[in-house]
């Protein structure tokens, strides 16, 4: 690991010399990430709270073709993945990419796009030095800036950035430039930003009282249980929580005719609030979904976030983006459904 | 051996359909490379083109190269199931799940309960604990369908019994014409029961409130939770603990079941 100092300028001219490369959004782009086709990449976004969306998209693509069959082969969909580097990730981000690893790399069966690419993908994450309102990652044992889990990592200070490489890729990003370790000045000036920063999330959310992180979880009420009913009735199933959420990752496989000799499978996203999501097959006096009830759908969510996944990956699936409580069309709130329900 | 890219299946040519009753079909598979399965692991039958659904294999896991799987029809994919044609090209995937504890059957009583369709994955394990009865003390079956027409595998009832160690028995819900075997459901099979209780392990499959009834007929009757094993089959659209769509509390059914210790999920609710 080395942490060096680089200019502005510099990290911009590196940025426009390589092949395929995303970042977080400007306004420029009006777009949530900007890619190399945009005319004006800039590194305004790095000073800036997250993007709107997390990078999981890059990860696991809304649909994506994952296998391919015909009568007379049933072959591998070759995934493109080109090299890509994503910049500006944060670390709450990472967070949520550990717990995609845990689910889509971590068991017996390996989901070989998701693992294209992530090796194709090199990390610049950044420091939140400004957060969203909804932003609230110490109040689920995280913090405002990565320790682990990138090739670079940079802190905004002065006119120029403290980049922590890591890893050879993040050495191959920077190329041959050599740029001066950061002095302890520097090193001193970044702590006390990093401390700064979470006094800020704290204070911004003081009135929220609970706390979680990896290794405890406030004790939350099962999922039958009618205090879930006051947040359900708020809930209008669009599932825009579950999309945004940078941990969330069900989806649901369907085929269709790719060519006249083949078939494809499509892994698509999904969402556990719907009420076709569990739904069965069965004729009369048959029970078609375990999940009939709102309320307990939307408790199974809650629940496998604060409970059913420190359980199963000792990692929390809530890591305080605070999207799903931008996107809730009904102003669910998260950190009060916890606040208000957790023991 | 389950192909390289977990989400592709296998090409099976479909060998040959039994006409089991008049809603439930056997279909045989023959995969393009022989598939390993434990009894009661599970695999997801293709219909090119419209999808996937998951069963559990019926026949003997002795045999990985002809796969029998028994289907209700119940829904759009298993209608399309049903009109298949020996010939025609099917697909599989898997196995996936963990598939009955048939190595904690050594030395007990193990009764082994199915609902309709539900005697399907149970055959499996018949099989396996036929192929080796030295291993148990006994094996008692009971079953329950809905009427004459429906009881599954008929023809092999009376093999299965011929054992010295195992003993079957079944029910249809109604009297019926040309009928002289017992009448109810299948609960009415477990009031009496001669089994070792203290020495059992139960396993049970069919629809979800004969999964609860029978749960709750041998849980009142003195079998613990941790005896008792059930089917507990959901949507499963991946088969590997990927998609979500299967979870009781913390546990995928695809990858913790689908036949699952009781123990295990009976404080959560949904569960039936």
């Amino acid at each position: 690991m080395s942490t060096t100092f680089v200019p502005r300028d510099r990290l911009l001219q590196i940025i426009s010399e390589q092949q395929t490369v995303t970042a977080a959004a400007t306004e420029t782009c009006g777009l949530p990430w900007w890619d190399a086709a945009c005319p004006a990449p800039s590194l305004q976004p790095l000073n800036e709270p997250r993007a709107a969306q997390s990078p999981k998209g890059f990860f696991l693509p809304a649909a994506e073709a994952v296998a391919r069959y015909g009568r007379e082969a049933t072959t591998a969909v070759e995934t493109e993945a080109a090299p890509l580097v994503l910049i500006g990730v944060r670390a709450c981000e990472l967070r949520a990419r550990k717990v995609l690893d845990a689910v889509m790399l971590g068991g017996d069966f390996k989901d070989p796009a998701y693992e294209r690419r992530r090796q194709q993908t090199t990390v610049i994450a950044c420091d939140c030095l400004t957060f969203a309102e909804t932003c609230f990652c110490p109040k689920v044992g995280g913090r405002p800036y990565a320790t682990e889990d990138f090739d670079i990592n940079l802190t905004p200070i002065d006119d120029g950035f403290i980049a922590e490489v890591a890893t050879e890729k993040g050495h191959a990003f920077l190329g041959d430039a050599k740029f001066p370790e950061a002095d302890s000045k520097q090193l001193a000036r970044r702590d006390e930003l990093r401390r700064q920063a979470i006094e800020r999330l704290q204070e911004q959310n003081a009135q929220f009282d609970f706390s979680a992180d990896d290794q405890s979880q406030p004790a939350l009420p099962e999922g039958d249980s009618p205090r879930w009913q006051q947040f359900a009735a708020d809930c209008v199933e669009c599932g825009a929580c579950t999309n945004i959420c940078p941990t969330c990752h069900c989806f649901y496989l369907y085929d269709q005719v790719a060519n006249p000799e083949e078939f494809e499978r499509v892994r698509n996203w999904d969402s556990c609030l719907f009420g076709t999501y569990h739904r069965m097959a069965g004729g009369e006096n048959v029970k078609l979904s375990p999940q009939p009830i709102l309320s307990s759908r939307l408790a199974n969510r809650v629940l496998h976030k604060f409970v059913y996944s420190p359980q199963q990956y000792d990692l929390l699936g809530c890591v305080g983006c605070g999207r799903c409580i931008d996107a809730c069309l009904g102003a669910i709130d998260i950190r009060q459904v916890v606040a208000e329900l957790g023991e | 051996m389950i192909s390289e890219n977990v989400y592709a299946p296998v090409p099976a040519k479909l060998v040959e359909v039994i006409d089991e009753t008049p809603t439930i079909k056997t279909l045989i598979c023959m995969p393009d490379e022989p598939l390993p399965f434990r009894a009661g692991q599970f695999m997801q039958l293709t219909l090119p083109g419209v999808g996937e659904a998951p069963f559990t294999p019926s026949s003997s896991p002795r045999q990985a190269d002809q796969i029998a799987i028994t289907i209700l029809r119940a829904g759009a994919i298993t209608e399309l199931l049903h009109a298949c044609h020996p010939g025609q090209e099917l697909g599989l995937r898997g196995a996936f799940g963990k598939g009955y504890p048939v190595e904690k059957t050594e030395g007990k009583d193990v009764l082994v309960v199915g609902g309709g369709v539900g005697l399907a994955p149970l055959r499996s394990l018949i099989l396996v604990l036929l192929d080796n009865l030295e291993g148990v003390n006994r094996l008692s079956i009971k079953y329950g369908a809905k009427c004459m027409e429906e009881l599954l595998y008929r023809s092999e009832y009376d093999s299965w019994q011929a054992h010295d160690k195992v003993d079957f028995e079944c029910t249809i819900d109604n009297p019926q014409e040309g009928w002289d075997g017992r009448t109810g459901v299948v609960t009415t099979l477990l009031t009496d029961l001669d089994i070792d209780k203290s020495n059992c392990l139960v396993f049970v499959c069919g629809p979800s409130i004969m999964l609860k009834f029978v749960t709750l007929a041998l849980t009142d009757d003195g079998v613990a939770p941790k005896q008792i094993y059930l089917s507990m089959n959901r949507r499963m659209s991946c088969g590997m603990g990927l998609c979500g769509r299967c979870n009781i509390g913390p546990y995928y059914l695809c990858k913790d079941g689908p036949d699952i210790n009781y123990a295990k999920i009976k404080d959560y609710p949904n569960v039936f």
